[in-house]
């Protein structure tokens, strides 16, 4: 292998080795930066939507698990403030 | 958030749209979560994920408003929420404050401050310092 291949391959290495890092240290453990790559990155998603577009509509379940209603039912006579989360 | 939104209930509606989960045990289980006896899968129907959004109300007497996002995750595509994000739509149906990307850009004070320029701050006092006798009692870890 020539010399030019061994050093791209090194530099290669050593930028990969420099990610997991950052990644770990992101993460907390070698083990959660497994599983944010694995679990958490495909769904991280920074979107389009900014500030003085219209609001997205999407039809939203109740607590009881039957009733539904869309979010922009909910706008309209005050300002809305949107939590989206979830318990875990 | 809760705090903010008791202190700012007569002005604006709060709405909590709850959406695929974080950290199941089957994805990125944190060890906080185990701790703190938040073990759930991540739910595969709708009616999982109402199960678990309903332990939630429970054990925090949660008292916002609440929506849950259709298996199919509509709103959380829609606004790109996951994890977790905070929004606030005005009066005309636009957008006028989009919150980071949670955890590390998830910032409640930001939601505060828009309140609190368009309907005043709301203050309140600084928890009391505790004494010294309460200082020296031993807390469970």
């Amino acid at each position: 292998m020539t010399l030019f291949w061994k050093w791209t391959i090194a530099v290669f290495l050593v930028l990969l080795l420099a990610v997991f890092l950052v990644l770990c240290k992101l993460a907390g453990s070698p083990r959660d930066a497994y599983f944010m790559v694995r679990y958490a990155l495909p769904h991280m998603h920074r979107g389009s939507l900014k500030v003085g577009d219209n609001a997205p509509d999407a039809r939203l379940v109740a607590l009881d698990g039957s009733r539904h209603f869309h979010i922009r039912e909910r706008t309209g006579a005050r300002p809305l403030v949107i939590i989206f989360g979830s318990y875990t | 958030m809760v705090q903010i939104y008791n202190d700012y209930k007569d002005h604006a509606d709060f709405l909590t749209v709850y959406v695929r989960e974080a950290h199941p045990t089957d994805e990125w289980q944190m060890k906080s979560n185990v701790k703190e006896d938040v073990c759930y899968a991540q739910p595969k129907t709708l009616a999982q994920r109402v199960a678990i959004a309903n332990d939630f109300i429970k054990r925090f007497h949660y008292p916002i408003a609440f929506g849950i996002d259709d298996i199919n995750n509509a709103a959380n595509d829609a606004y790109s929420a996951w994890p977790e994000r905070f929004y606030i739509i005005d009066e005309s149906g636009r957008i006028a404050y989009r919150g980071g990307m949670g955890p590390f850009n998830y910032n409640p004070d930001e939601v505060r401050a828009w309140l609190a320029a368009r309907y005043g701050a709301v203050k309140h006092d600084p928890p009391a310092a505790p004494t010294s006798a309460a200082r020296s009692t031993p807390r469970p870890a």
